[in-house]
This record gives structure tokens, sequence and C-alpha cells, in this order.
């Protein structure tokens, strides 16, 4: 474990803290920790954002499988509480958890991308080009795909790091940017379509008992893990998030580490538009329009801070189970398909808990400034 | 001269874009489609100047496409009902400024990052109005057009109209005291604090300031057209970000001014007819406009590492 720089985060004492060296990132990171008053024992894990999470989550499921199951004329059970639904919603949440794990360090460093959600676009649109236009085969065009994305990505990370601008105005340039790229390429009405089923197999079929792009996603997930909490490396995301000035006296290269943060955000949407044309079985100019709302809103309903800093990918993982189940749920509300508005309604609740979500998660320390006032 | 060169720089870039427009395609200057490209801009104008004071005070807003759809159907569906203008007016800038003092609420008094909170009430305004109005559109009765005058003449009523409001808050921001205020703010909340000022409540009231200016826009867009469609607004958050940005108002705060704004406003509406105009696609629209976002934060950025070395 030690070989590969991975270390648990609890069990470490004071005694092998001596033996690392000062600047060691994980060593700051942890003098941070223990500077801030925190629970401890059963209380740690019983308050904490996830478990808290993880409730409203099992309360959820528990709603929508009451109110959104019913049996239809001959007998049959249709709705939330079938096995089809229930992959259906693991299928249908690949992609914007995909962009939630890519987000997730972006926030931690204080930093945010909007791009993404448009970056999936031109991704999409780009391998559709290499397949069908270029006439390479699924694996080459693949890969160039990724590439792109890691372009794409560098992009905002040297403009963010080599420059010092804000990422917010620097990603809002770029989510127009790679949008208007993707509809020139297309003209705007050109729909990439007839990919074979060999790739279609990654978004429509089932590989042992799940979908297969959930075994992508629980890999990258499963990795993102290992590099954020696991890994000095990945743990100086939140140091950085935290206080980057004191990042750079403890001897981070923050502005490396930060460009790394942006350019795997960019990787990580191409892998998301891959998967997301395997599923549609076509490329359009439209793909993923709105995701990066829906993957902002799950990083921070996981607890993750908006300001950096602090948060957990296990947080990010429930808060697209939590957005995910919401959005399938409330397409098999009887109200809400009488209304025809499963898509607005979705839109609207992930809007609004994006909202309570981020006031939840000041109000406490609000109150507690009025009391000591 | 050195305090406007961020200005006159993208003056000159507006001068030879409509240099070369000249030369390359006479036919973007005749008078009466010029008319009334300036006057479809001018409600983008007024929002523009709304957003150049939240990005002064280091703030920013991109719900206001939403926020213009909602008054342009709330004011739409009152004039459908036949009251006159001069009363949606003032419902139509209340509304505005209601949906702007939820902004301000959230960030300025529960100190939430403006961008995530706009975000969310962009979604969620947006959809609020897909749900309730299902795509519907608002057939306008005829007296509502230009105000009840003559095309030409309401056109020019609106583009005066914006044009003495620029200058007028552009004239105050510079030297009225409440203008400096919201300069000192986004230079340096702590440090406005400890002079006397209130810097929440200053954030506050310019969210407040933009939602009711997005209000006014809203009728003045109204009066152009005989109905009006739900999505009408959507991307205009971009558009007049864009602008102000172009012009030099620094996303950091504290720095930059309408005027230039309104150059980059210009230049951003040279675009799309353009465009047009040169028989490329318009579908490059949107990549151009962050294209010309990303040059002119990157000129700011090269600048002003330039002078701090």
């Amino acid at each position: 474990m030690r070989r590969w720089g991975l270390r648990g985060a609890r069990n470490d004492k004071i005694g092998s803290l001596i033996r690392v060296h000062p600047c060691n990132p994980w060593l700051f990171y942890f003098l941070m920790r223990s500077s801030s008053p925190q629970h401890t024992g059963w209380k740690a894990i019983v308050f904490r954002h996830e478990t808290l999470l993880a409730v409203v989550l099992v309360v959820e499921w528990l709603l929508f499988y009451h109110y959104g199951t019913t049996t239809n004329r001959r007998g049959v059970i249709v709705g939330f509480g079938t096995f089809d639904r229930q992959f259906d919603i693991l299928r249908h949440s690949c992609e914007i958890g995909l962009l939630a794990l890519a987000l997730t360090p972006v926030i931690l460093t204080a930093g945010i991308d909007l791009s993404v959600g448009s970056l999936l676009g031109l991704c999409a649109i780009l391998f559709g080009k290499f397949w069908h236009d270029a006439g390479l085969s699924i694996p080459i065009a693949a890969v160039l795909t990724l590439v792109c994305g890691a372009l794409a990505g560098g992009l905002n990370a040297s403009l963010i790091t080599t420059l010092r601008l804000p990422p917010l105005i620097v990603t809002l340039g770029t989510y127009s940017l790679f949008r208007g790229l993707a509809e020139a390429i297309t003209h705007g009405a050109v729909t990439y379509t007839d990919f074979p089923e060999s790739f279609l197999f990654i978004g429509q079929e089932r590989w042992l008992g799940l979908p297969t792009q959930a075994w992508v996603f629980i890999i990258i997930s499963g990795a993102m893990w290992l590099l954020v909490h696991r890994m000095t490396f990945g743990r100086s995301f939140r140091a950085i998030g935290f206080s980057p000035e004191g990042s750079r006296y403890a001897g981070l290269p923050v502005e490396r580490r930060v460009a790394l943060v942006y350019t795997l955000a960019g990787v990580i949407a191409a892998v998301a538009a891959l998967i997301y044309t395997a599923r549609l079985g076509q490329a359009k100019a439209d793909a993923g329009t709105g995701y990066e709302l829906f993957a902002i809103t799950a990083v921070v309903l996981g607890g993750t801070s908006i300001f950096g800093g602090r948060g957990s990918i296990t947080g990010t993982l429930l808060g697209v189970a939590a957005i995910a189940v919401l959005k399938s749920g409330l397409a098999t509300l009887p109200v809400v398909m009488r209304m025809n508005a499963a898509e607005e309604m979705s839109g609207l609740l992930t809007g609004a808990l994006l909202l309570l979500a981020l006031t939840g998660s000041v109000l406490p320390k609000m109150l507690s400034t009025l009391r000591t006032r | 001269m050195n305090r406007y060169f961020r200005e006159l720089s993208v003056l000159v870039a507006l001068v030879v874009a409509l240099l070369g427009l000249a030369v390359l395609a006479p036919a973007f200057f005749q008078p009466q489609p010029l008319l009334s490209l300036v006057t479809r801009e001018a409600p983008t104008l007024i929002v523009a100047c709304g957003m150049a004071l939240v990005i002064i005070t280091r703030q920013i807003d991109i719900s206001v496409g939403s926020q213009f759809s909602v008054c342009s159907v709330c004011a739409g569906l009152l004039a459908a009902r036949g009251w006159p203008l001069v009363a949606v007016l003032p419902v139509s800038i209340g509304a505005g400024a209601l949906l702007g003092a939820i902004n301000g609420v959230l960030v300025a008094g529960m100190r939430l990052p403006s961008i995530v909170v706009t975000l969310a009430t962009m979604v969620t305004l947006r959809q609020g109005l897909n749900l309730v109005r299902q795509g519907e559109f608002v057939n306008l009765p005829d007296n509502v057009q230009w105000f009840g005058l003559s095309q030409s003449s309401g056109q020019w009523t609106l583009v005066v109209a914006a044009l003495v409001f620029l200058v007028a808050l552009g004239l105050a921001l510079r030297h009225v005291a409440v203008g400096r205020w919201i300069y000192a703010v986004g230079t340096d909340a702590e440090a406005a604090r400890l002079a006397g000022l209130k810097p929440q409540l200053i954030t506050f009231a310019v969210f407040v300031f933009l939602g009711g200016l997005t209000g006014l826009a809203a009728i003045m867009n109204l009066v152009q057209s005989p109905q009006i469609q739900p999505m009408v607004g959507a991307g205009l958050e971009l558009k007049v970000i864009a602008a102000v940005v172009v012009g030099g108002v620094a996303i950091s705060g504290g720095r930059g001014n309408l005027w230039g704004g309104f150059v980059g406003l210009l230049l951003l509406t040279c675009v799309s007819p353009a465009l047009t105009h040169l028989h490329i696609e318009a579908y490059w629209e949107k990549a151009i406009q962050g294209a010309i976002i990303l040059l002119a934060v990157v000129a700011d950025g090269i600048r002003q590492k330039r002078s701090k070395n």
C-alpha cells in the first residue's frame, strides 16, 4: 500500500506522521483537519452528511416504490417497482454520474466547470465524425475522442492556470464554444446513426447482469475514490481548495494539480459522450444539454462544499443516485404522467433541490454566528 | 487615454469589423435593416447595463434569460387581457425585481456563490414556466405593438430610450455616490464594510435592480412582436455576460464601465448579421461568441500578468 502512496485516513497515528516529509500534502491536510473540531464516535457516523443523504435516498426510493408502482389491465406490474425500471435508472444515470465524478475534484479545488455538458455534445459529434466520415474503426475513433476530450479539458486548464483566469468565466466561454463547434460541425442538422451492434452493446445491453455502462461507471468511480481519498496526490485537491496559498507554501505544485483536474474532467466528459452515443444509438449536437446543472447539483447535494476543500466521492455517488431516482421516479407517478411533464418536473425539482442543499449547507453556520453575536 | 485603454481597444476592434464589412458586404449598411437590428438589441442593452453592475460587485447572474421569459409571459398574458401598457409596465418590472430579490437574498443574505444560486434559479424558473405554459404562445392585441405608434417611430422610441438610459446610468455610476459604492464593494467588500458601507445590502440591491431592468427589457421586447413564445430570452444571459466581459468589465469585480459594455454589445451584435452577409452558416454564431469571450478574458489575463511583472 505504502509503495503506491495509498494510506488509510483514520488509522494513522501521529507517530507515523513524524516520519513523513514536512512538505507532504497529506501531513498538511491532516494538520488542517485536526485544527477544526469534529464529532467523534457514533455521532461521527450518524451525523455525517453521507449518512443523512443515504437515509433520504432510501425514503425517496420507498415513496416512489409505493406511489409509482401500478398494475396494468392485464395484471402485470408496471412502473417504478420493476427490475427493468431499476436497470433503467442505472442506465440513465451513468452519463450524469460520470460528469458529477469529473466535477467533484474540480469543485474540491474551489473551481467550477460549466463546460462539461457542452463538451459531451462536442465529443459525441467528433466520435460520430471520426467513425462515420473519416471511416476509422470504433476503437480508434473512441481513443481519438478521448484525446479530444483531454485537449478540450486542457484548454480550460491552461487558461485557468497559466493566466490565472477565474474558472467560472473561462468555462462559461468554452461552454458556448464547445456547443457552438458541435453545432457548426453538424450544420445543426446532421445526426450520426447506424453504429455497429458491438458498439451499441456498451449502451443498450447487459453484461454480467448489469447494464454494460454501469460497469464502466463502477470502475471509474472506484478509481476516482482511490484518487481522491486514498492517494496523497488526490488528497491534495482538498488542500488546494481549502487554501491555495497555504498549499503553495506547503510545497504543492498547485498549478499542475489544478490543470490535471480540469484535463481529467475533459477525458471523463469524453467517456460520458461515448456512453451517451451508445445508449441512444445516435450522436447529435444537442447531446448533454443542461447536464452540467444535474452534475453540479449531484456534487453539491453530496456534501461537497462549493467553496472547495470539503467533500467526498461517496457523497457525490449518493447525490447522483438521489437525482437519478427522482428523475426516473417522477416519470412513473400517475399525476405527472397525466400532465405529461416529467422532464419539466424533474428539472424544476432538481433546481429547487440544489437551492435547498445550498441553503441547508450554510444555515447551521449562519445560525451559530447569530447565536454567538 | 490610459484609463479608457480597454474600452478604446474594443472600439477599435468594432471599427475594424465594420470597415471589413463595408468592404466585403456593403449590403450590411442599409438603414432600415440596421435600425431593426439595433431595435432588436435595445432590450439586451438594458439587461447588459444591469449585468455590468452585478459583475462590478463581483457577482454574476445567469438567470436573467429565465427571468426575461417569465416577465415576458406575465406581461404578455396581462396585455392579452386588455391591460394598458402603462399598467403592465410596473407589473413586469415588479415581477423582475421580485425574481432578482430571490437571487439577492440567497447571494447577499446567505453568502452563497452567485454562480450556483443563479444556475439553480435559471433552471427552476425556466422549467417552472414550461410546466405552467406547456410551450404555449401568447398572442398580443394589435394596440400593444410599438406602443400603438407607427413602426419606425416605435423603433426610434425604443432605441433613443435605451440610449438615454445607458448614458444616465453610465454617468450616475461615475458621479453619484451610490455608483461609487458599487465599485467599492466589488473592489474589496471588507474594506467597503470598514469604510461604513453595507456590502451585503448593496449586493442585494444590485440584484434587485438587474431584475427590474430585466422586467423593463421584457416590455421593450414585448412591443416588438405580435406574439410571445415561452423560449424568448433563452441564451440572453450568455449574450449579455459576453458583451459586458468583452467590454472590459472585470469578472473579478470593481473594474469596467457601461461604455465598454455598450461597445462590446455592438461588436457581438454585428456577428450574426455579418455571418449572413458573408455567407457563413449561422451555426457558427455560438462558437464565435464563445471564442470572443475567451479572447477578451485572455487579453485581460495577459495584460494583468504583464502589469504585475
